[in-house]
């Protein structure tokens, strides 16, 4: 098969990706949807198509920050906002381990895992988005 | 977007098919453009002015509100 060179058909052929990526997703979320009505939440998630919704979600939405870091005015410090990031992700965390850790059944070892697994969670988006703002920083002032 | 792309082509005595095939695209993409419908690349412009013997306002200037 020959490469196609001319922009335009490279163009056309992205969009065409996009209109079948709709119609997949749709059919996924239909398949999803129709084993959460019929056998429950539990079921549904045992299904190996939840497994790739969720898959290509965490990858748009890792890419679609790339998008977000540039479209957004860079007047704050990344610095500024990195800690101010952490400060509340530590909040959050720390708030959701304590009452894990008061909930019945459930001991403090169980609130301080809970809290650390969100913590990291939470932690890798923010440094990845730090070292986006970063990098655009550094290409702006070149 | 209105161009001279049509004209230019006639006077160096190229085809749609011609130019298209100079310029490593497709006739339909050239006839788009020539129409007006297609609003190609800065990249494809110079392609097509290097291949009509012209320079990029030459072919692709339009005045402002004219």
């Amino acid at each position: 098969m020959k490469k196609i060179t001319d922009e335009r058909l490279v163009l056309q052929n992205l969009k065409n990706i996009r209109i079948a990526f709709i119609i997949q997703t749709i059919g996924i979320l239909g398949i999803l949807g129709y084993d959460l009505v019929t056998s429950g939440l539990d079921e549904m998630r045992k299904n190996p198509l939840w497994t790739v919704f969720i898959i290509t979600a965490v990858v748009s939405a890792y890419l679609s920050m790339s998008i977000s870091a540039d479209h957004e005015d860079n007047k704050m410090n990344p610095l500024k906002n990195l800690i101010i990031s952490l400060i509340i992700l530590i909040l959050i965390t720390t708030i959701v381990g304590f009452f894990v850790s008061l909930t019945q059944g459930f001991s403090l070892i169980n609130g301080v895992i809970v809290g650390v697994i969100l913590f990291i969670c939470g932690l890798i988006p923010i440094i990845y988005i730090y070292y986006l703002r970063k990098k655009r920083q550094d290409k702006d002032s070149e | 977007m209105d161009n001279k792309v049509k004209i230019s082509r006639i006077q160096v005595n190229l085809t749609q098919q011609q130019l298209a095939e100079k310029i490593g695209v497709t006739r339909q993409t050239i006839s788009l453009i020539e129409k007006g419908k297609y609003n190609p690349s800065l990249k494809l412009c110079l392609d097509i002015c290097n291949a009509v013997n012209k320079t990029l306002d030459e072919v692709f200037w339009i005045e402002k509100g004219g």
